[in-house]
């Protein structure tokens, strides 16, 4: 049971992941590799707050996400001069530079050491060390981050963040301002990045940059495209497959081991079959949906 | 200093090497196949079925090896990339399905031949040559000599041979090539089947001089990419501008501060030409958006 309890937490997480990359990639059409970067970046602020300066859950959250979207803020900067694959490059780059300092930078970091003893949240007196507890509070989370999600992709900017995926030339021509609404939405999502970065940190109670390299960003981008992009609903389905799928495999009497590489060669087959027929997600993949023009 | 100068020459006709055979590939078909990482693995990995499971000898092996590393190249342009662009996918796809490739690909490499390090036995350690006071393993020197004569052979052919000028033209223009008769799908199959070989033996060199994991391959190849888009897409002296400069400023960086941060390093670099000189050294400019 605990262990059940485990795992849906797990998908709790990845849904936040990918439905605040959702929100760039799907949304905007930037694909970025750099989320792991910023879901780290949420951790190990919190850790630090945490451990050091003995920081409550509620007042790290607020600073994660301010730090977060400060350095990408920053990276943003740089990463939309460039377009298509040199965009999803330099994100690349990005991460590869982020995973560099959390492994190097031993003052701030601890480097591949980690930072143990993160304590568990506790508000009003009351410590979450139960897991059902933290199950209620990251889905209060999931639910508070899709419910903004959802109305920013409603709202009239969402609408503008559409348009420029579909066409930024055009967007531009009729006075929206490209650049900024980029810079917001790559902001804001890696933003949205830092509160399961939070959550992981006091969950764990350990971290260390093992889990927030280039492959954890190649993994929720991949949870992206397979739910779709632009799907939220999607995102949350994908990102409960595939948390489970090793668990299905392991059922099926598949040693750990291998079960670990073949979750791997699955959504890599999938990631290759929605990419070949040019549909959006796995949704659209089985029914013939018109194609979706970007 | 004469270490460190030889560890730069060295490196450079490496990452030379693999900006080769990635933009030989990336030239003509504008695909950024990240799946060559897997390919540079694979090389090396079928080298160590080959000669140290079957005991082929070596020589042998490592001609398989190529070959079967090529294959695997030519599978993922036919299987894959060939249906994606009769289906005219937006180009970002191509870089997707080539990142879930590489995922599919490497964990392959990981299922059969596990994930520790893994050595290519060939002769008992030496200590190496000294030049100039320089120590250098003898297949260091192979590299150095492999790499510039494949790179000067792969220029010769794309500039003498009616096959590479058919590269060059695809690479220009592909719906002018196809009026004119010359089959594109034909010729970018002829691109990945070079750049292939040249990634397998690229993998081999390196996995012999040192050791090898199934993901050793994505660093090489990101060396190489970086490399490439340095010197600029379709430029012979840009891609060994590229390459030194990647080469130089690593291992300045590991000596000076510290061999971890090598990689940073190498995409501060390229953050920076992203930013200032997104055309790299030769200034040729892509055809990205078609206006």
């Amino acid at each position: 049971m605990e262990y059940i309890l485990h795992l849906f937490i797990l998908i709790c997480f990845y849904t936040l992941l990918s439905q605040s990359l959702n929100l760039s990639a799907g949304f905007t059409g930037l694909i970025s590799l750099a989320h792991a970067g910023f879901y780290g970046i949420g951790a190990y602020t919190t850790a630090i707050l945490s451990t050091q300066f003995g920081f409550s859950f509620w007042l790290s959250i607020p600073l994660a996400m301010f730090i977060s979207g400060v350095i990408s803020l920053i990276v943003s900067l740089i990463a939309l001069r460039t377009v298509e694959d040199y965009f999803i490059i330099c994100t690349m780059g990005i991460q590869v530079i982020l995973s560099s300092i959390m492994n190097n930078w031993m003052d701030l970091t601890r480097g591949p050491l980690g930072i143990p003893g993160i304590p568990s949240i506790s508000f009003f007196g009351i410590t979450l060390d139960s897991k059902m507890s933290f199950l209620l509070l990251s889905l209060f989370f999931v639910a508070l981050v899709w419910f903004v999600l959802r109305n920013v992709s409603k709202s009239g900017f969402g609408k503008t963040l559409l348009a420029i995926s579909e066409d930024e030339i055009y967007s531009q021509s009729i006075g929206k301002n490209v650049y900024l609404s980029k810079t917001v939405s790559f902001t804001l999502s890696a933003m949205f990045a830092a509160i399961p970065g939070t959550l992981y940190a006091h969950y764990i109670s350990y971290i260390d940059p093992t889990s927030f390299t280039v492959a954890e960003s190649i993994f929720v981008l991949s949870i992206v495209i397979i739910g779709g992009l632009g799907n939220l609903t999607g995102s949350f389905l994908a990102s409960a497959f595939l948390v489970l799928l090793p668990e299905a495999l392991r059922f099926v009497g598949m040693p750990d081991n291998i079960a670990a590489n073949m979750r791997q060669i699955i959504y890599g087959l999938i990631l290759v079959a929605v990419m070949m027929t040019g549909k959006n997600g796995v949704k659209e993949l089985f029914t013939s949906k018109a194609k979706r023009t970007a | 200093m004469i270490q460190i100068i030889a560890n730069i020459l060295i490196a450079s006709s490496l990452y030379l090497l693999l900006a080769n055979s990635f933009s030989l590939i990336y030239y003509p078909s504008r695909i950024f196949h990240i799946a060559n990482a897997a390919v540079i693995s694979f090389g090396a990995y079928f080298v160590f079925f080959f000669a140290n499971k079957f005991s082929i000898p070596f020589s042998v092996s490592v001609a398989l090896a190529i070959v079967g590393a090529t294959l695997i190249g030519l599978a993922c342009e036919v299987l894959v990339y060939r249906q994606m662009r009769k289906k005219n996918v937006p180009p970002l796809a191509y870089l997707i399905a080539s990142i879930g490739l590489y995922v599919l690909l490497q964990n392959y490499i990981s299922l059969f031949f596990g994930d520790d390090t893994k050595i290519i036995n060939t002769a008992e350690v030496t200590v190496g040559n000294q030049i100039f006071g320089a120590y250098i393993t003898t297949i260091q020197i192979i590299t150095v000599f492999v790499s510039i004569a494949l790179f000067i052979a792969v220029n010769w052919f794309l500039h003498y041979t009616a096959t590479g000028k058919s590269i060059r033209a695809v690479a220009s223009n592909p719906e002018l090539c196809n009026i004119y008769g010359i089959s594109s799908s034909k010729i970018i199959l002829i691109a990945f089947g070079i750049g292939s070989a040249l990634a397998a033996i690229a993998g081999i060199l390196t996995a012999m001089d040192t050791s090898m994991t199934p993901t050793f391959g994505f660093n090489l190849l990101l060396y190489g990419v970086v490399a490439m888009i340095i010197g600029g897409i379709g430029s012979t002296r840009g891609l060994i501008a590229g390459a030194l400069l990647v080469a130089t400023a690593q291992h300045l960086a590991a000596y000076y501060i510290d061999t971890k941060w090598m990689d940073a390093i190498t995409y501060i670099i390229l953050i920076l030409f992203l930013i200032w000189k997104p055309l790299g050294f030769s200034g040729k400019r892509l055809k990205k958006v078609e206006v």
